[in-house]
């Protein structure tokens, strides 16, 4: 039995990896679940020195990057020897890329033992995204009390609970321990704030006190290494390819890949923005009409995102657009006065009007598909599923606990409650289809010709899909003026609907396998019909009873659930199961199966129980 | 010694001189003897089956007197069992004359007048063996006491006074057969019928339990109507030996048993057991 669940246990890991790795994959795979993130860029003429021609390396010349400007890769600045200029090259060809366009400031003095330090030359605040100790890249960041400092308070509470680094008083920066210490969501400082002080806390890595001045405080006190600044930052705009010929109206962002909806991205033409708004008729579309008029006088004319050809689809006269025939009723008529994303697959827009010769077609900002969002590894995207259909057990022991105790006992949507609830129905239901069952099979039993002729029905019974059978009998207990919502009886009368039939089988069996010279033996005893069925036929079926009792017991466990699933009775098992499955709940639905074949498997063990003590003659 | 009654060859030789003419049958016609418990007169039993008809017992005669311990043998299928079984009223004769204890079969049985020991114990499993002695009491409505006290008396008569409360499936055959014999003489019935009660046992046990039958039936002076195949049981047991013969199933011959009385393992041993062994097992070979 133990050796049993072990291995039920144990079987449930690597199922649960055999059902969440392809969904992982999957997430992994999707390119609309992975992390978005927004480049923006400067104008061409300014890349210029670095990007000369179509690849960065080929014209940046060691020379010119070392003198004005440091290279980044993943927030490592980059050297310019051989190695890193060859990682640039690659980077290059991926994702953009963040150049600094001017060397590093000076190393600041004193920093490590200061508790703030200063950055000579001060810090611009293009700069404050490119903080570095070391190769290490800090993340400034820092709040102010939500309390206003009179001379007297200590204790001091900020607006984020990740504010956990020191605290800063006038600049002033305090130790944990010594300086202050925590209470809860609040700190206590060892000695009141002066009078009107900044007191903040510090939520990154450094805290800007100064911009102007370049005062910086570090959050810890770290070993070694310079704290630079980069005093600007450059990035590489996006260049769409597609031939400046004066014709060709379709270029494509080839370098990275555009996301459906960009509402920041803005094509450019040389210095020239193209409008990404989208223009709406000022007629109603209704089937009918064919001439249209949108706000601006060019653009690119869509219906349902299909783009329309010029001259074949449509004729312009200014601001109105005659269509050759009319669109559908209440179709999506739009003009993009700039560009239009034809294919967001493959980044292909289809530019109003065409570039001239030669004209750089890129876009200043855009968002891209940086990374996937549940994680690197596979691992890390099965960990970060959002629901398992097959929880490692652990997860499941985990979310017993909660799952019970999530509403109070009072509640009626409590898992105790609901279990005891349908406890009762399937017992309520195996009592009414004991009690129907065993009464059929005395009655078939004395009566043959009775048997004859409903023994059919009884089974025909059994033949109705109880699914089916379920909404019909609740609309008859509805009109019979019984509340179904909250009544045990649907549950009791379905449950026995399906368990008596096990119980009349059995029972008729079981009368019917006594021994014919067991009865015999009553003849000879002179023995009336009574004494024959109390004392010979009824216990000689008693072990088929039980034995057809353990089955209607399992029936009627069913039988309880769909009623109570299909009657939206929100007291029992039934229904938590369809509320946590729509729900998506799957650790709870997993929670719930466990409930009810424990339950199951527990009122079968108390038939056996019951018949351990009633029907004791059985050999063990 | 009771002479022969029957004769299959000749028909009924009618009631021995011996036997006092004290009344006459239901029909009026035969006198019988008060002291005759079981008297048949071309008692036949016809099987009709559809398509078969089976002869199971022909024209069969025969009077078993007060105490005397009767053996039926012969040949598998030869009517020892319908025999019993008319008697017992469990079948209904197809023709012939049947009186048990001086009334019809049935009557006899309504008035519990034997008790029937089958092949098999037939115990009901859901029952002490105590509680097995004690049903045909609790059917005849014997109060609680008196139930107890004679299941007890009984239980400890065959030797079984420290199973009174173990289940059926926990003794072994010997013991069940010994809980059927017992329950069988719970109501204290003048007739026991027993269909080869010892017939699948084991030769020990089965001469132990011979002995132990002949103990009770000298204890309680029943008359026992007895089927057995085993020759020897059949000459240790019986004052009387009606040797059958098979399709039809008739009665070939009687035979006395005139073996001293009471009977031990002794009894085995004399040369007239062995005559009477003989004689038997002759009269049955004559029967192929
Ligand atoms: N209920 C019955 N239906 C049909 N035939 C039967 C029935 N009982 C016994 N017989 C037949 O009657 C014959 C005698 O049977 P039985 O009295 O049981 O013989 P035995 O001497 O072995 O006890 C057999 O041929 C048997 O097949
Ligand atoms: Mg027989």
């Amino acid at each position: 039995m133990l050796a049993t669940l072990l291995a039920l246990v144990a079987l449930g890991y690597p199922l649960a990896l055999a059902f969440g790795l392809p969904l992982a994959n999957r997430d992994r795979g999707d390119v609309r679940k992975w992390i978005q993130e927004t480049a923006v860029a400067q104008a061409p003429d300014d890349l210029t020195p670095l990007l000369a021609g179509t690849g960065l390396v080929a014209t940046a010349d060691g020379e010119r990057l070392a003198e004005t400007s440091v290279a980044v890769l993943e927030r490592r600045p980059l050297g310019h020897g051989a190695e890193d200029v060859a990682a640039l090259t690659e980077a290059a060809a991926g994702a953009p890329l963040l150049v600094l366009s001017d060397p590093w400031g000076r190393p600041a003095e004193g920093v490590v033992a200061a508790p703030a330090a200063v950055l000579d030359g001060g810090l611009l605040a293009a700069a404050l995204h490119a903080l570095y100790l070391g190769e290490g890249r800090l993340v400034p960041g820092s709040l102010p009390s939500r309390e206003r400092p009179d001379g007297q308070r200590t204790r001091f509470t900020f607006p984020a609970s990740d504010a956990a680094g020191p605290v800063l008083v006038n600049g002033e920066r305090l130790a944990a321990g010594a300086g202050f210490s925590e209470d809860g969501a609040a700190v206590v400082l060892a000695r009141p704030a002066p009078f009107g002080a900044d007191v903040r806390r510090m939520t990154g890595d450094a805290a800007i006190l100064d911009a102007g001045a370049g005062t910086i405080a570090l959050a810890d006190e770290h070993g070694g290494g310079d704290v630079r600044s980069a005093l600007a930052i450059v990035r590489l705009a996006e260049r769409l390819e597609g031939a400046s010929d004066g014709e060709n109206r379709r270029f494509a962002a080839a370098r990275t890949r555009l996301l459906d909806v960009d509402p920041s991205r803005v094509l450019m033409v040389e210095d020239r923005p193209l409008s990404a708004e989208a223009e709406r008729p000022a007629e109603r579309i209704d089937g009918v009409v064919r001439r249209v008029t949108f706000p601006s006088a060019a653009g690119v004319v869509v219906v349902d995102d299909v783009p329309l050809e010029p001259g074949v689809h449509y004729t312009r006269d200014g601001t109105s657009v005659v269509l050759t025939s009319p669109p559908p009723r209440n179709a999506r008529v739009r003009q993009y006065p700039g560009a239009f994303l034809a294919d967001p697959a493959s980044g292909t827009f289809l530019l109003a009007e065409a570039p001239g010769p030669g004209e750089r077609v890129w876009a200043e900002r855009y968002t891209f598909h940086a990374r996937p969002g549940c994680g690197e590894t596979l691992l890390e995207c099965f960990y970060a599923l959002p629901q398992h259909p097959v929880p490692y057990p652990h997860w499941i022991a985990a979310g017993i606990v909660p799952f019970f105790s999530k509403y109070p006992v009072a509640d009626e949507r409590n898992a105790l409650r609901a279990t005891l609830y349908t406890t009762l129905g399937t017992l309520a239901a195996l009592a009414l289809g004991a009690a129907v069952g065993v009464l059929l099979a005395v009655n078939f039993v004395l009566m043959r010709p009775l048997e004859k002729a409903v023994f059919p029905w009884v089974i025909a019974s059994q033949t109705v899909p109880i699914i089916a059978l379920v909404p019909v009998l609740l609309l008859v207990l509805g009109n019979a003026g019984i509340t179904i919502q909250t009544s045990i009886i649907p549950t009791a009368l379905i449950g026995a609907y399906i368990a008596f039939f096990p119980v009349v089988v059995g029972t008729v069996k079981g009368l019917r396998s006594v021994d014919p010279l067991a009865l015999d033996l009553m003849r000879s005893y002179a023995a009336t019909p009574v004494h024959v069925f109390l004392k010979v036929r009824f216990p000689a079926a008693v072990p088929f009873l039980f034995t057809s009792l353990k089955l209607g017991t399992a029936a009627a466990l069913v039988g309880a659930l769909v009623a109570e699933t299909e009657s939206n009775n929100r007291r029992g098992l039934g229904f938590q199961i369809l509320g946590q499955v729509q729900s998506g709940n799957v650790a709870d639905v997993w929670i719930l199966l466990l409930v009810s074949s424990l339950l199951g498997i527990g009122l079968v063990a108390v038939v056996g129980v019951a018949e351990r003590l009633l029907a004791p003659w059985r050999r063990p | 010694m009771e002479p022969v009654v029957g004769d299959a060859g000749t028909g009924a030789r009618g009631v021995n001189e011996s036997s006092a003419v004290e009344g006459v049958s239901t029909d009026g016609m035969t006198p019988v003897s008060a002291a005759d418990v079981i008297r048949a007169h071309a008692l036949t039993k016809i099987f009709d089956a559809a398509g078969s008809r089976t002869v199971a017992l022909e024209d069969a005669d025969l009077a078993v007197r007060a105490g005397e311990f009767v053996s039926l043998i012969g040949p598998s299928g030869c009517g020892k069992t319908t025999l019993l079984r008319l008697v017992a009223d469990l079948e209904a004769p197809t023709s012939g004359e049947l009186e048990v204890t001086g009334r019809s079969a049935a009557d006899a049985r309504l008035a519990r007048a034997y008790g029937y020991v089958f092949q098999s114990p037939v115990l009901y499993d859901w029952r002490t063996v105590q509680g097995n002695v004690m049903l045909p009491l609790e059917i005849m409505g014997f109060d609680r006491a008196e139930r107890r006290r004679r299941a007890f008396d009984l239980l400890a008569m065959v030797g079984l006074g420290d199973f009174a409360n173990r289940y059926p499936w926990q003794l072994s055959g010997g013991m069940q057969q010994r809980v059927s014999i017992a329950r069988a003489l719970a109501f204290d019935p003048k007739l026991l019928l027993m269909d080869e009660p010892f017939g699948a046992l084991d030769e020990i046990t089965r001469e132990a339990l011979n002995l132990e039958l002949l103990r009770i039936w000298a204890a309680t002076r029943k008359t026992i109507l007895f089927v057995t195949h085993s020759i020897s049981e059949a000459v240790f047991l019986s004052t009387r030996i009606v040797v059958m013969t098979a399709r039809p199933g008739k009665i070939e011959r009687v035979i006395d048993v005139d073996l001293p009385q009471p009977r031990g393992a002794e009894t085995r041993e004399y040369p007239r057991f062995f005559e009477l062994e003989r004689e038997v097992r002759e009269s049955l070979r004559g029967t192929h």
